[in-house]
């Protein structure tokens, strides 16, 4: 594993830079319109895989600064092409598996670039009695001038003297420069963006806690001069509004919530921010501006919760359920994408409009512009409170005996609480005819998108009427695919006849071997998790489970113990369908199981695993759904 | 019990630490105050003392939840002899206080004053053709290779995927289509140009070596074995890593020049005045 691990740092320290691959092949095609503009090199029409990562914090979020994170916006993308770059911990991070295709920089719009400014002197806000307290060296007042900031953004009353405009509008411009300046036609794509910051919370009081209704607003190209946030309003709907009128001025727009598993069953709630019934006009509001949700990141996975899905053996993945700065459990109804794809539909049948019909993304949510999305070399995402082994928990406390004996302090409670329980980061998958912000964008809008929780795994879905078994073995699949059925992210208008499915997965070359691919389909009154292909033979069409293919993991190396299978193939048909019902369908592709990060940072410590987090994981991805629709 | 019960556990932790920070503290040290021997008056001193040291590391371990290694100490304590150093210069440039706060905020007025006295320069040719000549690897386009690959998948063909791979060379050899031949593949049958590091990303590292290391050939190479199954494939050009000419890499020379001297200059004229300040720090000899 070792030698494995070297040798790839070896290869992807040959080259720092170079062209983007032509491809003599590209014969042309007509699936889906090729963007405006000239082609870059790498264009292909049956469009490629691209991975990125469209959550990313450095230095000017007010809740990485603190963290000691100095790092920049150019720091970040300069990271996700393969430099390296320090942690706050001192340490240095290089990006796990080669750079990436794209990224983009989403620092908190709320008090953008302010922390910064109350750091430096000369400054107007330096003078400020709250920024003597925020970076005085006594930790009370530290967090007591932090803790007023998150109850200001929570709340959206701004703190006045701290609510410089001059400033804030100036650093977003700074961020927006920085994504122009790194994008790369054709070799490394970056989005104008920022985190829009809403909390819910009941409680009066200062702090943090609350229900999360974070989202990320991603500009296509041009962005305004100022950002929308929570200062400005915390209801959701209101960013809508507010993006609707960028797209109207030209600026085409969405945006992305992410962790609704912590959004105390606010997100997918079915009522709107004030508590009135939702209606189509809210439906089609919120798909027009939200067609695609971040499943899952540092902070735990929102696919389902074993509550929601008793039937589902693999539901009980990276599950995280403590609301921010809180140690209060969110509730788990409304909280879900699997059960908000259910809701969804039942509205639609009750009311005809459906406002959850979207797609799945993964990022990484790193505070410290670089996300560790890998589980062999893991540095969580705040800065300097989780920056050790022993700050997150995977470890024992120093001068304790072992697991049975951990002082009662608030480092190991923090890591009891939250770090220990958060998981490595999450990529976002795309098929896109090139690496382009617009190729990248009209993906995004049209849900051709898959998430992993970190390796490059590469999925394809496709749903059509005159599917056969011979398209597998042919050459022209993916073309024939297009030309013949919609990919992944669309609805199949039903013809009377059962639809199939072309389910493609494929390993990522330097990370594990895959054990098995899943359908998952939803309807309005139900779920069923179905295995279509195995590492081993095929599918029980009784259990509609593949049998173990006993992979196990050396837990003395976490070298896994046995190979899975590179790509698995499969044209599926439901063996349940009904013409007459909606369904909506979406693929889960499982890896074999490989060591947490915990599990890795405890082998090198030579200390045992944290007995309280599982030692293995079984890392997937998730595809955008195809929505089947019965026609007319 | 001692009175070390009235302290909070961190503290109690914090001993230990010290006195290896302490040692390893020796060394560094003790080159800063040979350069400023002959500045002994009391103005032109910097006193780390014990407790000084424990509040950095009580800092450090409330921001932390970890407690500071050496060299985590050694970190704090150089920061805080330059913040310090500079906070000094600046009082002495004519503006004055008292606090840690003002310190480290003097200390980073007088960073972006050193950042603006340090205008850019303008490199002549002799200088960037050094620069140029001391970091090739900046300059060097990676090994690229074009290549055409077909796909024999162990999942569908298991053990006899070499086989079939084999015997699809002599076919190839014979002029079957490239296209018609092996299993469908999810990337591109054809790249060009693609640098060795793409395709270990693409293909994993086992597949780039072995291309890296083949010929470029009219005739079908392999059976080559990737990180997916196993590949037959066709390399119509493999271009070493080559230096780029002077003339061509000149704005990105400069480019690289500049950035690098702008960073170094800088830390070299705060070097000069932290230089200028005696280091003493509380249960080290440094002189």
């Amino acid at each position: 594993m070792l030698n494995r691990t070297t040798a790839l740092a070896a290869i992807l320290l040959l080259a720092s830079c170079g062209k983007p691959a032509a491809t003599p092949d590209g014969e042309s095609a007509d699936s889906g319109a090729p963007p405006a503009g000239a082609q870059t090199a790498g264009y292909n029409p049956d469009r490629n895989a691209y991975f990125g990562d469209l959550h990313i914090h450095t230095r000017s979020s007010f809740d990485a600064y603190i963290f000691n994170v100095r790092r920049t916006a150019d720091d970040a993308y300069r990271f996700a092409q393969g430099e390296t770059i320090q942690h706050p911990s001192g340490f240095d991070m290089t990006i796990a598996g080669g750079p990436l295709d794209f990224y983009a920089v989403t620092d908190h719009s709320e008090y953008l670039g302010i922390l910064p400014a109350m750091n430096t002197p000369g400054t107007a806000l330096s003078e400020l009695p709250r920024a003597k307290d925020m970076f005085s060296t006594e930790p009370e007042k530290i967090q007591a001038a932090f803790q007023g900031v998150g109850a200001s953004v929570r709340s959206g009353e701004p703190i006045s003297e701290m609510y410089d405009l001059d400033t804030i509008n100036s650093v977003w411009a700074q961020n927006i420069a920085a994504a122009d300046k790194y994008y790369q036609p054709g070799k490394f794509t970056t989005f104008a963006a920022y985190e829009f910051t809403s909390v819910t919370s009941e409680t009066p009081e200062g702090g943090f806690g609350g229900g999360n209704l974070h989202r990320n607003v991603f500009f296509k190209g041009a962005a305004p001069f100022k950002a929308f946030s929570t200062l400005d309003s915390t209801n959701p709907e209101d960013l809508w509004d507010w993006m609707d009128a960028q797209r109207a001025n030209g600026m085409e727009v969405l945006s992305i919530p992410h962790n609704s598993n912590v959004s105390d069953g606010q997100m997918f709630r079915l009522e709107t921010y004030n508590g009135e019934p939702l209606d189509a006009a809210y439906a089609e509001q919120r798909m027009r501006n939200e067609p695609l949700v971040e499943v899952t990141q540092v902070k735990g996975t929102s696919e389902t919760h074993p509550d929601l899905s008793p039937n589902d053996e693999w539901a009980n993945f990276e599950i995280y359920e403590e609301l921010l700065g809180s140690h209060a459990v969110s509730a788990v109804q409304g909280s879900y994408v699997r059960e908000a794809y259910r809701n969804g539909l039942k509205l639609q049948e009750d009311e005809g409009f459906d406002p959850f019909h979207f797609g799945l993304i993964a990022s990484s949510d790193s505070h410290v512009a670089g996300g560790a999305y890998s589980e062999a070399d893991f540095w969580s995402k705040v800065g300097i409170i989780d920056g050790t082994p022993v700050a997150r928990g995977s470890v024992p406390f120093p001068g304790s005996t072992g697991w049975d004996d951990q002082p009662d302090n608030l480092i190991v409670e923090n890591a009891t609480h939250w770090f220990s329980r958060w998981s490595a980061a999450g990529l976002t998958g795309v098929w896109a005819e090139e690496n382009t912000r617009e190729a990248i964008f009209d993906a995004f809008r049209r849900k051709e998108t898959f998430a992993t929780t970190g390796p490059r795994m590469k999925v394809r879905f496709f749903g059509g009427f005159g599917f056969d078994e011979g398209m597998l073995n042919s050459a022209d699949l993916a073309h024939t695919a297009y030309e013949d059925g919609i990919p992944m992210g669309g609805d199949l208008i039903g013809s009377g006849a059962a639809p199939s499915f072309i389910v493609w997965a494929q390993r990522d070359p330097n990370a594990g071997t895959l054990q098995r691919v899943q359908v998952v389909k939803v309807t309005s009154d139900g779920e069923e998790v179905i295995d279509v292909a195995c590492d081993n033979g095929t599918p029980d069409p009784s259990t509609r489970r593949c049998t173990d293919n006993g992979a196990s993991v050396d837990m003395a190396t976490c070298t896994p113990a046995n190979q899975g299978a590179g790509e698995l193939k499969v044209l599926w048909t439901d063996p349940d369908f009904d013409a007459a019902r909606r369904a909506t369908y979406y693929v889960r592709v499982l890896e074999n199981p490989s060591c947490r990060w915990s599990t890795w940072e405890a082998m090198r410590n030579g200390t045992p695993p944290r007995p309280d987090v599982p030692t293995t994981i079984q890392e997937r991805a998730y595809t955008s759904p195809i929505w089947y629709i019965p026609g007319n | 019990m001692t009175d070390d019960n009235s302290q909070s556990p961190g503290l109690r932790l914090l001993r230990e630490p010290l006195v290896h920070f302490v040692l390893a503290a020796l060394a560094v040290f003790a080159a800063w105050s040979f350069t400023s021997a002959l500045r002994e008056d009391a103005d032109r001193t910097i006193h780390v003392t014990q407790s000084d040291l424990e509040r950095f590391a009580a800092l450090y371990a409330a921001e932390s939840g970890a407690l500071p290694g050496d060299a985590d100490m050694l970190a704090i304590v150089n920061d805080y002899v330059r913040d310090e150093a500079l906070a000094r210069e600046a009082r002495r440039l004519g503006l004055d206080a008292g606090d840690t706060i003002v310190t480290r905020r003097l200390a980073q007025k007088m960073t972006f004053m050193v950042s603006d006295l340090k205008e850019d320069s303008e490199p002549d040719e002799k200088t960037l053709r050094a620069w140029y000549d001391a970091h090739p690897d900046r300059f060097t386009e990676p090994q690229k290779i074009t290549f055409t690959q077909v796909y024999f998948s162990e999942d569908v063909r298991g053990a006899n995927a070499v086989a079939d791979a084999q015997a699809a060379l002599g076919a190839l050899a014979n002029g079957s289509d490239w296209r018609q031949t092996g299993d469908p593949f999810m990337l591109q049958r054809a790249y060009g140009d693609l640098p060795v590091r793409e395709i270990a990303r693409l293909f994993g590292v086992e597949f780039a070596r072995a291309l890296a290391d083949m010929p470029a050939s009219e005739s079908w190479q392999g059976p080559v074995r990737s990180a997916l199954g196993v590949h037959l494939v066709n390399i119509s050009q493999n271009t070493p890593a080559q230096l780029t000419p002077f003339d061509e890499a000149r704005a990105a020379v400069t480019a690289d020049w500049r950035d690098e001297t702008r960073r170094s200059e800088n830390e070299a004229a705060i070097r000069e005045i932290v230089g200028r300040y005696k280091v003493e720090i509380e249960g080290v000899d440094a002189n």
